[in-house]
């Protein structure tokens, strides 16, 4: 027992179970003796469940809001609609039925089995367009899209009547085979089941992150786009599931069977819970089953005459959208990360029965790697008009630490961008030379993508921080050595939780990273580049915002992870103290140019650098 | 030929209507960065109000035009200051979400206040109106829609260009501290975002409500759905996109209508919508984009 | 005119700014040099009220003004030229200017106008130009007219020198020097310490949020142990530490 809690997945399971029971059981307790209304409500609110589950699917992992996911959910309630009734009935609902649809009846198994992967093909073409229109956390183009999508579907459900039966929809009665809520269940813990080992895993994590912060995933090696395709294609099929059921259940479809007051309905279900987590989106379709019985109850009281009778017009229907519509709106002002933000039933079962953490072996100087170096040569940059790089450049192995310096608008941060992707040069080259067993190996990077420069063994960090905010701190790392273990392969590296006690973060690494003051947070972002096990780290202004003691600190705490990751350090800083302390050798650009290189001792003597740092006052005749 | 003129206009007067919603859409999203989902109430409750002007009041169609607009104006102020102003600089989801809860909080006051059934009332009796210039067939509403969005346009053009209130807006939407630096006060311009916006809506209110001569919880809803589609296909934010958005849209629905063969006229706006979510596929930043680098 | 007293600004659990103290008095030009990092911009941004202080006092013309917002603050009388400058590209050079005078009545606004034509004849070539496409001697100019067209009793500036050409900077300093003779009242902030020594009254140095020294400008300049803070260089990291002014 012990050890299934504290396996990963056997823990991930037990809690899907453990949630699961919690939904039926107090659904069953609520039924049982009650009227048959109140079965009808359990059903629904189980249902519903599986809905909200396919929506946390996509919304959860990638934050793109989707407005679309009703627009599924109606191709596939019409799609077992349609091949689920009987041919006779068809011929009286929907004659013209294209397609030879009209001579076509299946059993409600295969029926909605068909539907799934009719609308699952649907989902591959909307997520294809997606990931092109480049889809990433709160972009709008996105929700327009999934949108336009709801609406399509509507607007063809209620004119092409041939297909749909127009507004009135196609009503049906199927005979046998569904008619047990036994299919709920194994629909709902396949559901729940699917989602959480999903959260958990490789493709599901990195989408997290690139829903954290899209650029820093980028630059970390993550393509968000596969990531969002694989939930979306999970999404669409859960929900389409969902769907085939409530028509079932229903007995019907029509246009308003899934449109804007079920996209309500659902939405506010996920965000009252919490959209990133299981847990929270059973907890939010729970809750708000409740609040809703609890409203249409009181709206059904009949008050005669008395004092009740002023509260006649909030009993009025409507009351419930207005509950709907106020929780929605009272939750994104007040809480919009939900009630629960991503805590899961299995990280309380794993804390609970599972065995405690030793803590790692220290860290060890790896091995001295095989040599590379990086040619950055004559890079030019023009932004507009404005020259940001003339014919820069640099040459660094991995087997010291370069530093770039400059006045501020030198071109420094640019020269970091072209080299990882994120800036496109107008001109000049940049090579990474790797000692393969085959002899050197040229991989040219200078034009490929943000994830392609990371993967080839360059990981950055940023000027302005870019953490993985929702994430805990092992998170933050455990995505790099994600990235790491896929398009990294080689020997043994150290470890995630080795990297952590290095830094110092270890006795944190269960706390989220927006909540670590602003020097942890520095020491993260440079140890989760290390974790991407990478030929060079390249880091932007590594100690803006330390004191004096703290940027000292940094010193040994970059030459050490360098050391013991193997990799070759490049350094943009402003502080000379600690750019002296760290570099090997040093660059210095002004306006766009290099105009100095060597080591710390040379820049400090070099008249040019100087001059670019006083101004031309002191400089005289140098240029 | 003639056909192609006949759709046109047809497709102006359309989109005129599409294209104030639009520029309203684009106005609120150039100083807060919020698709407003809310927008489309502010239709909804002008409906109300011309019925309770043509119906309970009994009045004629001419009182209602004043009260329309004021209304419009009236509400959106009110939103913007019951739920806008509290969520202001979050996150793109949350203000999405927030304003989404609006437009369903508004449908379901009428729900519950005025029931869900529609509500007819008079319009005036030139909007069914037809003149034959040739074989022309032009409805006076067209004429009189297309005439009223030109002036209305270029009334909006000059408060954005001329006055201090549209520089202050322009500048707002397009770096919202460093107006703030100039001496602009948030509150202020971002209340009189709403009201333009507000104004823009009770224009197209007005000439939309002439012509269905309904009131219903949900009127607003596809008008604002083609407003919100309109801004979003001219580049979100930009106000002379916005409006060449909701033109292209209005013409682009009516040619459709006289291609699409037969039996597909019925879905001509699903055809509509499958080519917007296509055209953003291939260009997600819309007809009109103005780039802004990406601090790194 | 400007006093600040014991401004600590943080960004979340770091300051970056700690009790810092300077003055400006009318008619002076005051510069504000320190390496890179050392809190300067946001020492600006926080007097203009872009920021929140999380303790200190900012008091202008004896009025306490701390915690206004920026829009208030500019109605006081302080007016900031940001770093970057931060022109709205997509509207013309007069509009720019417009926006400046918002807070002014519509007469002096034009009076305010013709003034900067004539403080800076080259905008009025460029007048329905968009100011993105203004180049970086005419954006800086734009920048400053701008700010002073709300007739500010003080100027903030961050960095007028930033990402110009050299003979371009020479005139940004001219324009300093000039602006100066006038009497108007200014705090400037420049990483080209030198240079803006050259046209400053009094200047403070800060260093890792603190004041590290202060003086006239010119004895300052003369001071050899500040060369590693004009620059931010030092030969060994624990010279870092400075002589307290």
């Amino acid at each position: 027992m012990q050890a299934l809690l504290s396996s990963r997945v056997g823990s991930q399971l037990a809690g899907s179970g453990v949630l699961f029971a919690v939904l039926v059981l107090g659904g069953l307790a609520y039924a049982s003796g009650g009227a048959p209304a109140r079965d009808i409500l359990v059903t629904q609110m189980l249902i519903n469940a599986i809905m909200v589950i396919g929506l946390q699917i996509y919304i959860g992992n990638t934050g793109v809001l989707s407005f679309g996911h009703m627009g599924f959910a109606a191709i596939s309630g019409y799609a077992f609609a349609l091949l689920a009734t009987t041919v006779e009935r068809k011929a009286r609902i929907v004659p013209d039925v294209p397609l030879g649809l009209d001579s076509v009846s299946l059993n409600p198994l295969a029926a909605a089995a068909t539907a799934v992967v009719v609308t699952v093909v649907v989902g591959l073409v909307v997520g294809l367009g997606l990931a092109r229109s480049g889809a990433k956390s709160g972009a709008v183009a996105a929700t327009v899209i999934t949108l336009a999508l709801l609406f399509m579907v509507h607007e063809v459900g209620g004119a092409y009547a041939d297909l749909t039966g127009g507004r009135n929809g196609i009503s049906f009665s199927v005979g046998r085979g569904l008619d047990s809520r036994l299919w709920i269940y194994v629909a709902l813990i396949a559901a729940i089941v699917v989602a959480r080992l999903f959260k958990s895993s490789r493709i599901g994590r990195l989408a997290q992150a690139a829903r954290e912060d899209d650029l820093a995933a980028r630059a970390m090696g993550i393509s968000p786009a596969r990531g969002q395709m694989v939930a979306l294609v999970l999404s669409v099929a859960v929900v389409s599931v969902a769907a085939s059921l409530r028509v079932f259940q229903l007995g019907t479809v029509a246009p308003s069977t899934f449109f804007f007051d079920y996209t309500l309905l659902t939405l506010v279900m996920l965000i009252v819970g919490g959209r990133n987590s299981i847990a929270g989106s059973v907890l939010g379709v729970a809750l708000m089953t409740v609040v809703d019985e609890t409203t249409r109850h009181l709206a059904d009281v009949e008050i005669d005459g008395g004092p009740a009778e002023a509260l006649d017009i909030v009993l009025r229907p409507g009351l419930t959208d207005i509950v709907l519509g106020g929780s929605m709106l009272g939750f994104m002002i007040f809480r919009a990360r939900g009630l629960i933000e991503d805590w899961e039933i299995d990280h309380w079962l794993r804390r609970r029965f599972g065995r405690a953490e030793a803590v790692p072996e220290p860290l060890r100087a790896a091995p001295t790697p095989e040599e590379a170096q990086l040619s950055v040569v004559d890079i030019t940059v023009d932004f507009g008009g404005f020259r940001a790089l003339e014919k820069a450049g640099l040459e660094a192995s991995n087997l010291e630490v370069v530093g770039l310096i400059g006045p501020n608008g030198a071109g420094k941060t640019t020269l970091l961008n072209v080299v990882t992707g994120l800036v496109e040069a107008t001109g000049g080259s940049a090579t990474l030379t790797e000692q393969s067993a085959g002899g050197p190996e040229a991989c040219p990077i200078a034009g490929a993508q943000p994830f392609e420069v990371a993967r080839a063994g360059l990981a950055r960090t940023f000027q302005n921080l870019r953490l993985f905010p929702a994430l805990t701190v092992r998170e933050n790392v455990n995505i790099a050595a994600l990235v790491a273990s896929r398009h990294r392969p080689g020997g043994d590296r150290p470890s995630v939780e080795q990297l952590l006690v290095h830094a110092g973060l270890w006795e944190m690494r269960d706390r989220r990273a927006r909540e670590l003051d602003y020097g942890n947070a520095r020491r993260l972002e440079l140890v989760r580049a290390a974790a991407l096990s990478p030929v060079y780290i390249l880091l932007d202004e590594p100690t803006s915002g330390m004191s004096n003691v703290e940027s000292v600190d940094m010193i040994d705490e970059v030459r050490a992870l360098a050391a013991a990751v193997g990799a070759g350090v490049v350094v943009i800083d402003h502080d000379l103290a600690f750019i002296t302390g760290v570099c090997d050798r040093i660059y210095c650009l002004d306006q766009g140019r290099v105009i100095a290189a060597g080591t710390p001792e040379e820049i400090h003597a070099d008249p040019q650098v100087q001059a670019a740092y006083l101004g031309a006052a002191a400089a005289g005749p140098a240029g | 030929m003639i056909d192609l003129v006949q759709s046109l206009i047809d497709g102006l007067g359309r989109g005129s209507i599409y294209a104030l919603l639009a520029l309203g859409i684009a106005v609120i999203f150039g100083v807060m960065h919020m698709v407003n989902f809310a927008h489309g109430e502010l239709i909804t409750v002008s409906a109300y109000v011309a019925f309770a002007v043509g119906v309970t009041a009994g009045w004629g169609w001419w009182a209602a035009v004043p009260l329309v607009f004021c209304a419009a104006v009236g509400t959106s102020v009110a939103i913007e200051f019951i739920a806008f102003r509290w969520v202001r600089g979050s996150s793109d989801f949350t203000m999405l979400l927030t304003s989404f809860a609006v437009h369903f909080l508004v449908q379901a006051i009428f729900v519950m206040t005025m029931g869900a059934s529609v509500r007819s009332f008079p319009r005036p009796e030139w909007a069914d109106r037809v003149w034959s210039v040739g074989d022309l067939n032009i409805q006076v509403i067209d004429v009189a829609v297309i005439g009223a969005t030109a002036a209305t346009l270029a009334v909006t053009v000059y408060l954005l260009q001329r006055t201090m209130f549209g520089i202050s807006l322009r500048a707002a939407a397009e770096d919202f501290d460093a107006a703030r630096l100039m001496g602009v006060r948030s509150n202020k311009v971002i209340r009189r975002a709403f009201i333009l916006a507000g104004a823009l809506a009770g224009i197209a209110a007005i000439f939309f409500l002439m012509r269905t001569g309904q009131a219903r919880p949900t009127t607003g809803l596809s008008p604002l759905l083609k407003g919100i589609l309109a801004a979003i296909i001219g580049g979100l934010g930009n106000m002379r996109g916005a409006v060449y958005g909701g033109l292209l849209l209005g013409v682009s629905e009516v040619l459709l209508r006289s291609w699409l063969p037969e039996d597909l006229v019925g879905i001509t706006d699903g055809v509509v919508f499958a080519l917007i979510a296509l055209f953003f596929i291939f260009r997600p930043q819309g007809l009109v984009y103005v780039r802004s680098a990406e601090r790194v | 005119m400007l006093e600040v007293s014991g401004l600590t600004t943080r960004y979340g659990a770091i300051s970056a700014l700690r009790r810092v103290s300077l003055s400006v008095g009318a008619n002076e030009v005051v510069g504000l040099i320190g390496p890179n990092g050392a809190g300067k911009t946001t020492m600006l941004n926080t007097v203009a009220g872009l920021l929140r202080p999380a303790q200190g006092e900012v008091v202008l013309d004896g009025r306490p003004v701390t915690g206004y917002s920026p829009d208030r603050m500019l109605r006081s009388g302080l007016a900031l030229v940001p770093e970057h400058r931060r022109l709205f590209a997509q509207m013309t050079v007069v509009e720019n200017l417009r926006i400046g005078g918002v807070t002014v009545s519509a007469d002096e606004r034009a009076e305010r106008l013709d003034e900067m034509v004539e403080l800076f004849p080259v905008l009025k070539d460029k007048w329905a130009t968009a100011a993105g496409y203004l180049s970086g001697g005419e954006a800086q100019q734009l920048a400053i007219a701008r700010a002073l067209m709300s007739s500010p009793r003080i100027v903030l500036m961050d960095e007028p020198s930033l990402g110009l050409a050299p003979v371009l900077v020479d005139f940004v300093f001219d324009l300093i020097g000039r602006l100066r003779t006038e009497g108007r009242t200014m705090l400037v902030v420049e990483q080209n310490a030198t240079r803006l020594l050259d046209v400053a009254d009094r200047a403070y140095v800060l260093r890792t949020g603190e004041i590290a020294a202060q003086g006239r400008a010119s004895d300052l300049l003369a001071r050899e142990d500040l060369f590693d803070t004009f620059v931010g260089v030092s030969d060994r990291p624990d010279s870092s530490a400075l002589p307290q002014a």
